[in-house]
């Protein structure tokens, strides 16, 4: 009888123990929040609800759950921020982002930001520092102009947002004085059936060398001439093996009057069932002057489920921007080609639209539009 | 000087109980040995008298109860003395009852009849399973129990397939419609927005990867994206 319950009180110490390890693991987050200095934005409150950080192997696992309240202290109306969230730089699933576009925040209005993250840090990174740390990385306002470090180039990426918004809305409020709401509700419509009938099958991209040993072939794109794009891509090649491609290569020509410095190709996949995907875009950073032609290669691999054999590629122009600090993007006609209509994703502002259509309706949406 | 046969063996020779050889000995001895041949005729005597009156036993008595009265008191005397002898003694005698059962018996006994003895290290591994499983799922993060999973799953298989061939080294983004998430050396860093669906997600081959949320309430959109270096 006394040696049950030495054995019942041992199990339950050991069983007491293990719980108390899990709880004790989970530790309070240690954070910093740095807008910088003369930011135009100002922190008014932060939560960080159940945020924590437990360790796992040789790091620490810093799972960020923050809501942070902010205010537009400049004189301008902010269109997009873009926060970046550090708990270790230099690491691998270190830092991230997040990032806030079609936004419309008058001077001395406040807006929120919802950081939902896990991020890694190393046992030993810089013990008393914080585990987690957000930084502004930037605000773009109504004029384009911009405020911030731009460690991460979000002033690019939220210019371009901000310009397929204001390409949207455009759009948009033509319809809806052409054709009226009827028209405009058309549109929400077909906008809301291919955002739904979209197929986005996974895709995991690597830096370098993937593992695939199957034979590789080399395998031509075909890429979509958008006319009124100022940059034409030609003779890209790819290699294959069953389910990857990799290491990405083709000849850009500038036939625009102005010198381009970046542009990004987006990289369609079509497999053996005969359904084509957006797999993923190319960035390249360059200096290709007027009438110029340059190579642009990307030492990456992208690699899709078993099911997937790549039978062709395609690729197109979806960005570009010049030295000069100016953009061009697709237009509404050019997206209208049968062959992108479905495959390009919608703007986070169409995003935007479609959801409040269906939320609030088409007076709401209206309503929205005319704003500004 | 004359060894003389013990008792014991004259009235076992009297019950023809001796072995074979034993018998012929006793027999060649009382032949030349009066004292004992003397003895012997008194066993048989008693045996004749005893055998006698074994024919006026009580009418109805039953062979079969009284075998089984005898049989279940001489059980209650051994469990009566095991109680109250020293523990090393029990001990022993269990070791030796034990020795003397044939292997397929003693590993029967060992998982019913042997329940007693059996029961304290049962009842401490499964105490350890049920605080180790614990510990574990507390502790250990699902992706990491996932990446054992794989490891094992390839041993299991005779290690045809390596968990590089599914994970190639370095970080690997990767994005479903269900999110986007980094993955390195087996673990996984998978983004969600408070349990929120991503509109749409991109990859950028230059290592990032991008999920596209939507607030239903505030319909503000928030793109999560995260790096490979």
């Amino acid at each position: 009888m006394r040696s049950k319950a030495k054995l019942g009180g041992f199990t339950a110490a050991l069983l007491a123990a293990s719980l108390g390890a899990g709880a004790l693991s989970a530790q309070t987050l240690s954070r910093k929040i740095d807008l910088g200095k003369d930011s135009p934005v100002t922190l008014v409150s932060d939560s960080w609800g159940d945020s924590n950080v437990t360790p796992r192997g040789g790091a620490y696992l810093v799972d960020v759950h923050a809501a942070l309240t902010l205010r537009n202290s400049g004189q301008r109306r902010i269109r997009s921020v873009t926060l970046a969230v550090y708990a270790q730089e230099v690491t691998p699933g270190g830092k991230g982002s997040v990032s806030v576009p079609s936004l419309d925040v008058a001077p001395g209005e406040t807006f929120s930001v919802r950081v939902d993250m896990p991020l890694l840090r190393p046992l030993g990174a810089a013990a008393g520092g914080p585990a987690v740390e957000v930084r502004l990385d930037g605000v773009l306002f109504d004029d384009l102009s911009f405020f911030g470090p731009d460690q991460l180039h979000s002033q690019r990426t939220m210019t371009l947002w901000e310009m397929e918004a204001r390409r949207d809305r455009k759009y948009f409020k033509q319809v809806l004085e052409t054709a009226g709401t009827g028209g405009l509700q058309k549109l929400m419509l077909d906008s809301l059936a291919r955002q739904a009938d979209r197929s986005q099958p996974g895709v995991q991209m690597v830096r370098g060398r993937s593992t695939n040993t199957e034979l590789e072939k080399e395998v031509q794109f075909a890429f979509l001439d958008v006319p009124e794009s100022p940059v034409e891509a030609s003779s890209g090649t790819s290699r294959i093996a069953g389910n990857e491609a990799r290491a990405p290569r083709f000849d850009v020509h500038n036939r625009s009057n102005r010198a381009v410095k970046y542009l990004e190709i987006g990289w369609i996949v079509k497999d053996q069932q005969g359904r084509e995907f957006l797999a993923a875009s190319m960035p390249a950073e360059l200096s290709l002057a007027p009438n110029q032609q340059g190579p642009v290669a990307q030492d990456a691999a992208l690699r899709f489920s078993e099911r997937i054999a790549i039978q062709s590629m395609a690729g197109f122009v979806s960005g570009v921007e010049f030295a000069d600090g100016t953009y061009w993007i697709p237009s509404r006609a050019a997206l209208d080609d049968p062959r992108l209509r479905d495959l390009v994703a919608p703007s986070p502002e169409e995003q935007r639209l479609t959801q409040l259509y269906r939320k609030k309706g088409l007076v709401a949406l209206a309503y929205e539009l005319k704003k500004f | 000087m004359i060894k003389h046969t013990p008792d014991t063996d004259l009235a076992l020779y009297c019950a023809a109980d001796l072995p074979v050889w034993r018998r012929t000995r006793v027999w060649l001895h009382v032949r030349a040995c009066d004292a004992c041949r003397a003895r012997m005729q008194s066993f048989h005597a008693d045996r004749r008298q005893r055998l006698g009156g074994a024919e006026d036993l009580p009418e109805g008595l039953d062979w079969d109860r009284l075998s089984a009265e005898m049989t279940a008191n001489i059980h209650l005397g051994l469990a009566a003395g095991e109680c109250v002898a020293p523990r090393s003694r029990r001990a022993s005698r269990q070791a030796q009852r034990q020795a003397q059962l044939p292997a397929w018996k003693r590993a029967t006994e060992g998982l019913a009849g042997g329940w007693g003895i059996a029961w304290r290290p049962a009842a401490l591994v499964a105490g350890l399973v049920v605080v180790v499983s614990a510990a574990w799922w507390l502790n250990v993060p699902r992706a990491d129990t996932e990446a054992l999973s794989r490891v094992m799953h390839g041993i299991a298989h005779g290690g045809r397939r390596s968990v590089l061939a599914e994970d190639p080294p370095g970080p690997v983004i990767e994005a479903t419609s269900a999110g986007v998430e980094l993955r390195e050396n087996g673990g996984a860093l998978q983004v969600s927005q408070s349990g929120l669906h991503p509109l749409t997600v991109s990859v950028s081959v230059q290592g990032s990867a991008s999920a596209h949320y939507i607030d239903t309430d505030t319909g503000q959109v928030t793109i999560t994206s995260v790096y490979a270096q």
